[in-house]
Formats: structure tokens, C-alpha cells, sequence
């Protein structure tokens, strides 16, 4: 069985609603679902993303032990890529432009680009992409240890399709609702202004002049822009 | 970047910058809610948010770059710290993440030493999915710790305070 990284970059994000129960039935019928398909051989389509389990790359299989994390459930899902080489487009296009003994119109270029692509398409292998996430369903809480957005972006909405849920990302004001505040500090958090901390226009601007630096009288220093 | 990043990321630069307070004036250990105590440190790598779209975003990296005179300048100017790379520890585990305030997002996060009682790679998968799941619980719990203290009425005439006093001097 693979073992779950110990370094990396994360991505959190919560749910509200109900996630089926990661031991059950429901929950790997829901990944089925929306399980990996290859694209291997497939001429047309140049990307294809979907889940699978650390323990089976494929798809094939959901058995619940091999998402079994303790405290989380391990989920996997795999996204790859079919790139049409550039190099190869650029030999052809400029062997196109010379058979016609002239530069190729926008038309002429995209219809080479798809004729190319139906061509080279099934015979260029994909890029395979794996990324990880950590279920925490005691807490509708998601570890997505991917930061970049278009991962992000097809990770969520594999999610939504998988699960019909939405899922938030974390921020400054969505982990401060989370952080069971009263409701007086909630309410307080949408008005929330940031303090105006000591500046020294002086240092500000370049100009910085002997002395400029020395603590400032504190009753002039603190305040919000509210106090403005 | 999402809407509460949008609105609040000041926030959570205000967080970042609130522990680097209390790092150097308390000592840098937190007691969080139900009796855990936390230890935080700054470490090699720290980012001040630019003040406005014209000026520019500062990095300081290796060494002890809270001790940097370019690190002194930023904080009289005002400026919050964006990203910091940070040094957490509870009892004998240690985590270093790097935390971007904004959207407190972890990156480069390395996880404590896998513990020595794990002997299978199942073990060894829930050890270090724990170990995950405690940092961004550290992190959270931090987190609520300066909200509770940034919401109260009086924190602009107290905690504050004290912060203007650190940052001016």
C-alpha cells in the first residue's frame, strides 16, 4: 500500500450537508460514479480527470481499506493530459507554408491544428497527474494538497458531481465564522476594518530623515479607520 | 482568490503579524482551549504585504530575518506580515509550514518525524494524516485565540496598543 506524503502544500475547504459515510457503499458508488477513464487511445479528447484510489491508479476498484486513513479518508483522483507536441506542429505548418509557397491563412492554420491532432493525438501518451486529499468528515473539512487553481478548480467540481456538495475555501472571514465566536464577535467580524498601525511617512517615502525612526507618541499612533 | 480572502485578508494578516508579537514580547508559547499549549516561532522566511498597489511586496529570506533592520523599517511603516514561514510545536512534535495570511492557505508544510511505534505503512498513512489534520487545528485554534482578543471592545485601547508600541519601536 502507497503512504501518505509527509510534506506538501494544502488547500482547505469545508462543506455543509451530509457526506455519505466513507465505509460505505454510497460512498464508493458515488466515486464509481465519476470514476478515472482513460484516454490512452483516444484521438480526440485531450483531457480526462476522475477518481481513483491510491492503492489502484485505474479506477477500477473503491474498496474502502485503500482510502483508509485513520482519522481521514484518503482520496485520490488523477487528471492527464494530452499535449499535441508544438515542435511537431510548427514542422508541419511550416512544410504547409512551403508546399503553398506562401504563409498559411488563420483558417488553414486551424484546420492543420485539428487535422494534426487527429493524426498525433492517439499516439502521444498523456501526463498523468495524482493528486491527494483528506476527507475529514467529522469536521466537513477537506485537505486538498494541490495549490495551484485549475486543480483546484476540477477537484471541486469532481467533488460537487460526486456528492451534490459545494465546497468553500478557506479564508481569513470563513475560518473566523468556524472558530465558534459569539454572535456579537460574528456580527462585529462583517465590520471589521483594519487597524492603522504607526507609519512613518518619512521612512514611507524614501526620505528618511534622522530621528524619523524613534517610537511615536502612542496616543497619535493606534487606531481604525473607523476612528478616522 | 475568494470573496472572504477579498474582504479579510487583512485579517489574517493581522494574525500573522500579531504572532510575531507575541513571539518576541510573550515568548511565543500559546495556550489554546482545552489545556493544549502550543509553541510558535518565525523562521527563515517572511513577506510584508505591499501598504498600497503602488509600492511593492517585501521578502526577507534566510538567516533570522526578524532581526533585520529591513524587518524593523517594515513594521514602523506599518506594513503586515503576508507569509512567514513558521515553527510549531506541541509536546514532542514539530511542523514547519509556511502560512499565507490572505488565505490561509498552508504551503511547504513538513510534518513531524513519523512516530516510532508506527510499523506498517497503514500505520504510518494514519500517523501522518493525524499529523495533518493537527496542524491546520493548531493553526485554526491559534487563529481563534487573536479573534478573541482582536473582537473585544477594548482591543484598540489594549492589545493594540501594546502592538503600536512594539511595531514603533
Amino acid at each position: 500500500m502507497a503512504v501518505f506524503r509527509r510534506s506538501g502544500g494544502v488547500a482547505t475547504f469545508h462543506w455543509q450537508g451530509d457526506l455519505p459515510d466513507p465505509a460505505g457503499d454510497d460512498f464508493a458508488e458515488a466515486l464509481r460514479q465519476r470514476r478515472f477513464r482513460t484516454i490512452e487511445d483516444a484521438a480526440s479528447e485531450e483531457s480526462s480527470a476522475g477518481w481513483v484510489t491510491p492503492a489502484d491508479p485505474t479506477g477500477d476498484s473503491f474498496g474502502p481499506e485503500d482510502m483508509d486513513a485513520g482519522a481521514a479518508t484518503w482520496l485520490r483522483f488523477r487528471i492527464d493530459k494530452k499535449v499535441l507536441p508544438k515542435k511537431w506542429l510548427a514542422i508541419h505548418r511550416d512544410a504547409a507554408a512551403k508546399a503553398k509557397g506562401r504563409p498559411l491563412s488563420g483558417r488553414e492554420r486551424r484546420e492543420l491544428k485539428d487535422d494534426l491532432a487527429d493524426k498525433l493525438l492517439p499516439r502521444v501518451l498523456p501526463n498523468v497527474n495524482l493528486v491527494d486529499a483528506l476527507v475529514v468528515r467529522e469536521k466537513k473539512q477537506v485537505l486538498l494538497f494541490a495549490t495551484g487553481k485549475s486543480v483546484r478548480e476540477t477537484f471541486t467540481k469532481l467533488f460537487f458531481e460526486s456528492f451534490a456538495l459545494v465546497l468553500e475555501p478557506s479564508d481569513p472571514l470563513q475560518l473566523a465564522l468556524r472558530a465558534g465566536l459569539s454572535p456579537e464577535m460574528n456580527a462585529e467580524l462583517e465590520r471589521l476594518q483594519p487597524v492603522r498601525w504607526p507609519v512613518d511617512e518619512s521612512m514611507r517615502r524614501g526620505r528618511r530623515t534622522p530621528g524619523s525612526a524613534a517610537p511615536r507618541k502612542q496616543d497619535q499612533e493606534t487606531g481604525t479607520e473607523d476612528d478616522a | 482568490m475568494s470573496a472572504g480572502a477579498e474582504t479579510h485578508g487583512f485579517l489574517g494578516e493581522e494574525f500573522l503579524t500579531w504572532i510575531w508579537f507575541r513571539w518576541e514580547n510573550d515568548g511565543g508559547e500559546f495556550a489554546l482551549p482545552g489545556g493544549r499549549v502550543v509553541g510558535v516561532a518565525i523562521d527563515d522566511m517572511m513577506t510584508f504585504s505591499a501598504p498600497s498597489d503602488e509600492e511593492t511586496e517585501q521578502t526577507l529570506r534566510r538567516g533570522s530575518p526578524t532581526a533585520t533592520a529591513e524587518a524593523r523599517t517594515a513594521l514602523r511603516q506599518g506594513r503586515r506580515l503576508r507569509r512567514a514561514k513558521l515553527l510549531l510545536a506541541e509536546g514532542s512534535r514539530q511542523w514547519s509550514a509556511t502560512l499565507d495570511a490572505t488565505t490561509m492557505t498552508l504551503g511547504g508544510v513538513k510534518l513531524p518525524e513519523d512516530a516510532e511505534e508506527v510499523e506498517t505503512d497503514a500505520d504510518r498513512t494514519a500517523d501522518r494524516a493525524a499529523n495533518w489534520i493537527a496542524v491546520h487545528e493548531l493553526v485554526a485554534s491559534l487563529y481563534g485565540v487573536f479573534l478573541r482578543e482582536r473582537l473585544r471592545p477594548d482591543y484598540l485601547k489594549q492589545g493594540a496598543e501594546r502592538q503600536a508600541q512594539w511595531m514603533a519601536g
